[in-house]
């Protein structure tokens, strides 16, 4: 259910951001969209409780979501974001993720991995792409918009994860981005 | 351990599923039925987003991030008179660009000496007719009685003289006396103007009545200067005919409406000396005289 939940909510996220950022004024900030199913994948991977599936499934499902909203092959972006998940999943034990700055330097590097590995995915698959230094030039302005607005998301998902604390200490821990 | 290895299988299991799903999309290029379900289910969400985000960028953009738009409209609209005044100055060198060039055209074709003459006023009549032109050329330059010529045919004759100015009387005005002549049939008569306020209306008298129909005036037909009187070079459209008024059984009454616009006319020439008689022998073959101390063969 709360991972249900952190989806929807994702999947809204991309679709206001799909709208709103087509309205930017300069052509830089229009090419710098935030990668909120990065983010989204991120947290799933970082704060899964049990097992990885669950996690990696509302990652991919994501995916495909994004996939239908922004006409890319279906499957593209589930398979980015189920590897991004993983990635966070192999960090979970290794660093806490708390605070402004580490929040914003996690959203960096997820939103990196993210741009890398969908590179990757579509090199491997033939997916048409742009020049190389033109997607090396998205990935740096994605990575720099997902730095700025992670914080924000983050917040937004630890307080969707509070409401479904089931002890007070649950419910802090979520608000102070312990991990599970 | 049993759960470890279920969790893995599931995740691999879910990595996997995009792969194929990738690869099926790539090799169909279109949205599968499920894709297009899901599609259809989200597209309302989508569509309110949208429609709500637009609106909200919509009213902005109209409505609030106006702060520059008075200053903007304040810089145009100066911009503007200052380009319209801009377009009326070149519009009229233009006008006066295009009757100099009549008028070099018709220096040229005129045997006669001439001299350039801008109009510096045109007095109007009730009916806001041009009543006489004033040029700037004065007594040292014109005199009385020289006919005035525009690009497209005899605007009058000089009137008065004033110091530098002269007033030119129209071919319209009831004292004007031009000889012409009906360019198809070559009968003569003499142009008379008519003084009307609202008009320029001329007409001709004493134009004689053929006997055959065709040789008649009709309306439309040519009215030239005839060359008698040497006043006007022959030939000189001065206008066609709008009206046959009757005749008298020996005369054709006819009137006139002239070609120049004198309302239009920015520049004149007048014509100094009378055009040179023509040379009675120019088409004879003349022996010319043997070179003195030449040999006749």
């Amino acid at each position: 259910m709360r991972t249900a939940t952190l989806v929807l909510v994702a999947y809204l996220f991309c679709v206001i951001v799909g709208a709103v950022w087509r309205l930017m004024p300069s052509s830089v900030i229009r090419d710098a969209v935030p990668d909120l199913g990065a983010l989204t994948a991120a947290y799933l991977g970082l704060t899964a409780r049990r097992g990885s599936a669950g996690a990696v499934g509302g990652s991919v499902a994501l995916g495909y979501l994004v996939d239908l909203i922004s006409g890319a092959p279906a499957g593209l972006n589930a398979m980015t974001l189920g590897l991004t998940c993983l990635v966070a999943r192999g960090v979970q034990q290794r660093i806490l993720v708390r605070g402004a700055t580490m929040t914003m330097g996690f959203s960096g590097f997820v939103a990196l991995i993210a741009g890398v590995a969908g590179l990757l995915v579509r090199v491997f698959y033939g997916v048409p792409r742009a020049a190389f230094s033109f997607e090396l030039k998205y990935i740096a302005l994605v990575t720099v918009a997902t730095t700025i607005v992670g914080p924000l998301v983050w917040r937004v998902f630890r307080r969707i994860d509070a409401a479904f604390a089931r002890t007070h200490r649950e419910r802090d821990a979520a608000l102070e981005g312990l991990a599970p | 351990m049993r759960r470890k290895l279920i969790d893995w299988a599931l995740t691999g299991i879910l990595i996997f599923v995009p792969a194929l799903v990738l690869r099926s999309s790539m090799h169909r290029g279109e949205p599968s039925g499920f894709d297009k379900a899901v599609l259809r289910i989200t597209a309302p969400l989508e569509a309110g987003v949208s429609w709500l985000v637009e609106g909200i960028g919509g009213m902005w953009s109209r409505y609030v991030a106006l702060v520059d738009v008075e200053d903007e409209n304040r810089e145009l609209r100066e911009e503007n008179e200052k380009l319209r005044k801009d377009l009326a100055a070149a519009t009229r060198r233009a006008t006066d660009i295009a009757a100099l060039e009549e008028l070099a055209v018709v220096k040229k074709q005129t045997q006669a000496d001439t001299l350039g003459a801008r109009v510096i006023a045109a007095p109007l009549s009730p009916q806001f007719r041009v009543i006489r032109l004033r040029i700037d050329r004065g007594d040292r330059e014109v005199q009385p009685d020289m006919p005035v010529i525009a690009g497209t045919g005899p605007v009058g004759k000089i009137d008065k003289v004033y110091g530098d100015y002269a007033d030119v009387m129209l071919v319209s005005d009831p004292r004007s006396r031009i000889d012409v002549a009906i360019k198809r049939t070559g009968a003569r008569g003499v142009l008379i103007g008519l003084g009307q306020p609202d008009s320029y209306a001329c007409k001709v008298t004493t134009l004689e009545l053929a006997s055959k129909p065709e040789l008649r005036a009709q309306v439309g037909d040519e009215v030239i200067t005839s060359g008698v009187g040497s006043v006007f070079p022959p030939g000189l459209v001065i206008g066609t005919i709008s009206k046959l008024a009757g005749d008298d059984g020996m005369f054709q009454n006819v009137e006139v409406r002239p070609a120049v616009d004198v309302s239009r006319v920015r520049a004149v020439m007048v014509l100094l000396a009378p055009p040179p008689p023509p040379d009675p022998d120019a088409k004879q073959r003349k022996k010319s005289e043997p070179a003195f101390g030449a040999r006749a063969l």
